[in-house]
């Protein structure tokens, strides 16, 4: 399998007496989609800003599709990677919705005809089309991350960073987000998910545990989801079958077919 | 009722002079003591622009409020008697990412910032300081500290912190668990109940999550399109058959139990309130 993000002895630290990451080597694969789960501090923030250059590494080194990650290349990198925040108010740079998405495609100099296809069909996927004219401060939260996904989704980029970027949005919309995140993944973008939520996590074909900064567990999503031991440690949750597939084995009641029925329960999120 | 809406509609204004109607002939009444209210809907549905109301940041375009006594209709902004910062002092108002509004040396300083500015002596508000750190959850060290060195659902403590030394009779948060990890966000959520339950304060916390709405809340408003389309018992808004249509989700516990009871035939309550009596319910419905 081709890799497409290789990840070597990263460490980093806001301040000379702190390290936030420790020691984290990963490689990503093209076409995965791969979750990185963490409680908050756990690391997985600084990991995705330091992905895109965002943050300059202490030690180590980032590889993105063969380039090595450094001044020079940070901005074909960032041609690759896309990435959607977690407070959308942090991105949100345009006077409209539209100038909003448009913004990163003026930075790839894509084409005016072009530009335009891209804005209206990627705003009729979050369901903001009617929005195009608005201004940010006319948007809910949840409106204003519907748009920063647009913006990123519109860049067509190789690799897709989402940092809780679902934080905000309603269960419909959060599902919508979730759908698409599935159709990009079958078409081959790699996908990358920042997230403490379980339900975000099922999904993926893999699970990467952080905690205090270093890798605790990399394992398959479904061994990750049923290691009730790893999740504990790292401030996180069992899905509630699985939680309740636990208590019915704590109190030894045995009923196989309900336990097989839990189980599948929780992978069908 | 500390808050009283009347036919509330509100249209925010644009350049294209079209203007946009956020909510829509709004009417409720919220004690000043005691409730534990959840407001849900999808986003865009109004909700921020409604709670935006409940102290009077934003005043009605159509429709009239009576908040703690003063009443506020659309003509209120031009008669520049009416006083409103009573009212922000008696319904606190804690914003989406809260801690992006966190800015002093230290989280004592951005604690008294508020009462200090409705008059409240320096010695005082450093009294209430050490009283409210303790509500959230953290130690009197932390009043020390720099409010930038600290976590996500610290920083969220601590600006809730900031709007309680006010002494608000109701507080209300807007989405204050998002972004949390589960751990922290039920921890917090443990802080709203003592703030409702020791402190016997109004809560009002709009959420997506509808786990919080049937664990926790007494009482429940659904914003749809600007209306207020719901106001009543969590229980019977969950037991109706249309919340899908309203894109609402079933709460988990409610989704394992009816799956549980379709599949299996285990007698289990319909409406288990909390996880640990769906658990113990489910283990003496299957030894039977």
């Amino acid at each position: 399998m081709e890799t497409i993000i290789e990840i070597k002895d990263l460490t980093f630290g806001y301040s000379s007496d702190q390290e936030v990451l420790k020691n984290i080597n990963l490689s990503i694969n093209k076409g995965e989609w791969i979750t990185i789960l963490g409680h908050n501090g756990s690391g997985k923030s600084t990991l995705s800003k330091l992905l895109i250059g965002l943050l300059k590494a202490r030690n180590g080194t980032i590889r993105v599709d063969g380039l090595l990650l450094d001044e020079n290349t940070v901005y074909d990198i960032r041609k690759k990677i896309g990435i959607v925040f977690q407070n959308p108010d942090n991105q949100f740079v345009g006077v409209t919705v539209r100038d909003d998405i448009a913004f990163g495609l003026e930075n790839l100099q894509i084409e005016r005809e072009e530009m335009i296809e891209r804005i209206d069909s990627f705003s009729k996927k979050v369901d903001m089309f009617e929005y195009l004219n608005k201004e940010p401060q006319q948007l809910s939260g949840g409106q204003k991350q519907r748009v920063a996904i647009a913006g990123i989704l519109a860049m067509e980029t190789d690799v897709i960073i989402f940092d809780e970027a679902t934080s905000m949005l309603d269960p419909k919309g959060r599902r919508k987000i979730m759908e698409y995140m599935r159709k990009l993944n079958e078409e081959g973008t790699t996908i990358i998910t920042i997230t403490h939520d379980m339900k975000e996590a099922v999904e993926s074909d893999r699970i990467v545990v952080l905690k205090d900064g270093k890798i605790l567990k990399t394992d398959t999503s479904t061994n990750v989801l049923n290691d009730k031991a790893t999740l504990e440690q790292s401030n996180l949750e069992l899905l509630l079958p699985l939680e309740l597939l636990y208590y019915l084995n704590e109190n030894h009641v045995d009923r196989k077919e309900l336990k097989d029925y839990l189980w599948q329960l929780s992978l069908s999120e | 009722m500390a808050i009283k809406f009347e036919r509330v509609s509100y249209q925010y204004q644009s350049i294209d002079k079209r203007g946009y109607l956020a909510i829509e002939d709004v009417t409720l009444s919220i004690a000043g003591e005691g409730e534990f209210i959840t407001l849900i809907g999808e986003t865009g549905s109004g909700k921020s622009t409604l709670v935006q109301h409940m102290n009077a940041l934003l005043q009605p375009t159509e429709g009239r409020m009576n908040l703690f006594g003063i009443k506020i209709d659309k003509d209120t902004k031009r008669q520049k008697k009416v006083k409103l910062n009573p009212i922000r002092k008696q319904v606190g108002l804690v914003f989406q990412f809260p801690e992006y509004q966190l800015f002093e040396e230290t989280v004592q300083k951005d604690i008294i910032f508020g009462p200090r500015n409705f008059g409240v002596s320096e010695a005082e508000a450093i009294k209430r300081a050490k009283e409210v750190i303790k509500v959230v959850g953290l130690d009197e060290s932390y009043l020390k500290r720099s409010p930038f060195n600290l976590s996500g659902g610290e920083k969220k403590r601590v600006s809730i912190a900031g709007i309680l030394a006010m002494e608000p009779d109701i507080l209300i948060l807007d989405e204050p668990t998002s972004g949390l990890d589960p751990m922290g966000r039920n921890a917090l959520l443990k802080v709203f109940n003592d703030i409702h339950e020791k402190l016997n304060k109004t809560v009002l916390i709009i959420t997506h999550d509808m786990n919080t709405v049937y664990e926790y809340a007494k009482r429940v408003l659904v914003m749809r399109e600007g209306v207020l389309v719901y106001d009543g018992d969590p229980l019977q808004l969950f037991s109706r058959r249309n919340i899908e249509n309203w894109n609402l989700e079933t709460p988990e516990i409610l989704k394992l139990q009816k799956a549980l009871q379709s599949k299996f035939n285990i007698e289990i309550d319909n409406y288990p309130r909390s996880k640990k009596a769906l658990f113990e319910a489910v283990k003496e419905g299957v030894k039977q």
